[in-house]
């Protein structure tokens, strides 16, 4: 199944979508030219006016709406950054209705994504833009209805598309419209002989499309050094943080483990809140299921043991022990915890919470 | 208000229906000026008659601004071949213009049973609401329960709906507003 040409969004947002014929100066102009304004629809130069405005003589090309006679002034300067283009050839109108009639079966579901796309695509994509706004608007309207904005849109991408393949082929728009939508829903039984469809032109876009490539000098440099702070002396200070932490709580656990180990868990349980901190105990199901097996058996048989040992912990937990570089790091410290066995790392307090729940359930059966 | 022009004969019962039709969906009156002969200048060596010329040829009629002048015939039209192919025509009209054309060619035989007669009347209305619809500057929908969907589209039911969507009602009422009379 064939797919049209999908533009990368990085490489999109650096570069805006491009449109063949885009004319770059006044001097380009003649009158009778016909040019599209983005957005707008297909017009006519009528010829240069002159105007005064603020006490200033300003000159502007002046330009008719083919479709209803609107005219409009450009200022001559900005004729380069409106985005005027010629109006498509034949090949590039050909091109258009291969990539119509392409599969596309992909819609860009992000309605904020997509808006801000086909916006692009409208402004800057050249009669390929607007036909894709058109298919993949389309597109999206065999999976749901299109909300009311988007409706619009697609109407008005429609308009837009037909008046410039009309003006283009020199037909009118009803059969340039027959024209569309037989490359877009052929008819049952009908195969379109269709060629691999053309990938988007890139080109620089209008002016304030153009966005600059961020250099790694650029993405690197925050301006931290203007405001006195050292990063490099930061991410040393925090690393030797984070290993202090790793190498306590790797004490810690080691007591914890030789503690497990023996067959009494009072009196690790009474230890457990200076060790390890409350994240810890906030390990993935995965690495606490293991733990909590293992605990059990022995919280199920000694379940009065625990229950005396339970609530020691948070009433005997001393203040000093919270201040422990683990316990004011808990960010560094926590991939280290992530690495320690889910059996050492568990605290006694939390393997004594569920024999109290267990007991009486044991003893309810019984 | 639209003008009904026959240019073939047509039954007088399929006219008052579809001039009902006409007057539900646009809510502007309707009414069947009569008979005139077909433009034999449109036609094309193959026997079809070119869509767009036989518009432009069909006899004129009285009407005042914003009118719509609907003609309806059973011969077949030809569209232009376009790049991908010859889409099939069903009629033609002038965008935000005065004039259209529906042909009942590619309709199902209109038959002597009442269900087929219903099944024949129902498509008329269908695709007179649809080309006076591009009358009114509507585009095609890719909704297929409304009249403006594409009239060849595969997911078209065999007798489709003669109605227009909210979107292209709300359009065409908007369009209506805004005319000069």
């Amino acid at each position: 199944m064939r797919t049209p040409g999908k533009r990368d969004r990085a490489e999109k947002n650096e570069e805006a979508p491009a449109a063949g014929g885009t004319i770059a100066s006044s001097a380009d102009l003649e009158p009778g030219d016909r040019v599209v304004y983005p957005k707008q629809g297909v017009y006519r130069v009528t010829g240069l006016e002159q105007k005064d405005i603020a006490g200033q003589r300003l000159e502007f090309v002046k330009m008719t709406r083919e479709e209803d006679g609107a005219s409009v002034l450009v200022p001559l300067g900005k004729v380069a950054s409106i985005g005027l283009r010629r109006v498509a050839s034949a090949g590039d109108i050909e091109g258009v209705f291969h990539y119509l009639g392409a599969s596309y079966d992909d819609p860009e579901l992000d309605w904020k994504v997509r808006h801000r796309d086909n916006v692009e695509r409208l402004i800057a994509g050249g009669v390929l833009g607007v036909a894709e706004v058109v298919k993949g608007l389309h597109s999206l309207s065999r999976l749901r209805p299109l909300p009311a904005k988007e409706r619009e849109l697609y109407d008005s991408s429609r308009h837009l598309l037909v008046n410039e393949i009309s003006v283009s082929l020199g037909v009118t728009h009803v059969v340039a419209e027959d024209f569309i939508d037989f490359a877009l829903m052929p008819p049952a039984g009908v195969k379109l002989p269709l060629k691999p469809p053309p990938t988007p032109v890139e080109l620089k876009g209008p002016p304030w499309k153009r966005k600059k490539p961020a250099s790694s000098e650029d993405e690197d440099d925050l301006g931290l050094s203007e405001l006195g702070i050292d990063l490099g002396a930061l991410e040393g200070a925090g690393m030797g943080e984070a290993d202090e932490s790793g190498d306590a709580e790797g004490d810690a656990e080691g007591e914890k483990a030789s503690g497990e180990g023996s067959e009494d868990e009072g009196a690790p349980a009474a230890a457990a809140p200076a060790e390890a901190p409350r994240p810890a105990a906030k390990g993935g199901p995965a690495a606490r299921a293991p733990a909590a097996k293992a605990s059990s058996p022995a919280a199920r048989t000694k379940a009065p043991a625990a229950k005396d040992a339970a609530p020691a912990p948070r009433a005997k937990a001393p203040p000093a022990a919270r201040k422990t570089p683990a316990a004011a790091a808990p960010r560094k410290s926590a991939p280290a915890e992530k690495k320690a066995p889910a059996a050492a790392r568990k605290p006694a307090a939390k393997k004594a919470v569920p024999a109290r729940k267990a007991a009486p359930a044991k003893g309810k059966k019984k | 208000m639209i003008r009904i022009v026959t240019l073939t004969p047509f039954d007088p019962g399929d006219i008052a229906f579809l001039s009902k039709t006409l007057y539900r969906a646009f809510g502007i009156g309707t009414e069947h000026l009569g008979d005139r002969t077909l433009p034999r200048k449109a036609e094309l060596p193959d026997g079809r008659f070119d869509a767009g010329k036989l518009l432009d040829d069909a006899p004129p009629v009285r009407a005042y601004a914003d009118d719509k002048v609907l003609y309806l015939t059973d011969v077949e039209l030809a569209n232009p071949k376009g790049p991908l192919g010859e889409p099939p025509s069903w009629g033609q009209a002038a965008q935000g213009g005065d004039r259209a054309i529906v042909s009942t060619f590619r309709f199902k035989p209109r038959g002597v049973s009442e269900a087929s007669i219903e099944v024949f009347r129902r498509r008329l209305a269908r695709e007179s609401i649809h080309f006076v619809g591009h009358l009114w500057d509507l585009h095609h929908c890719y909704d297929a329960r409304c009249a403006m969907h594409p009239s060849w589209s595969p997911s078209l039911p065999d007798d489709p709906e003669f109605e227009l969507d909210a979107f292209c009602r709300e359009k065409s009422e908007r369009r209506i507003r805004m005319a000069k009379t």
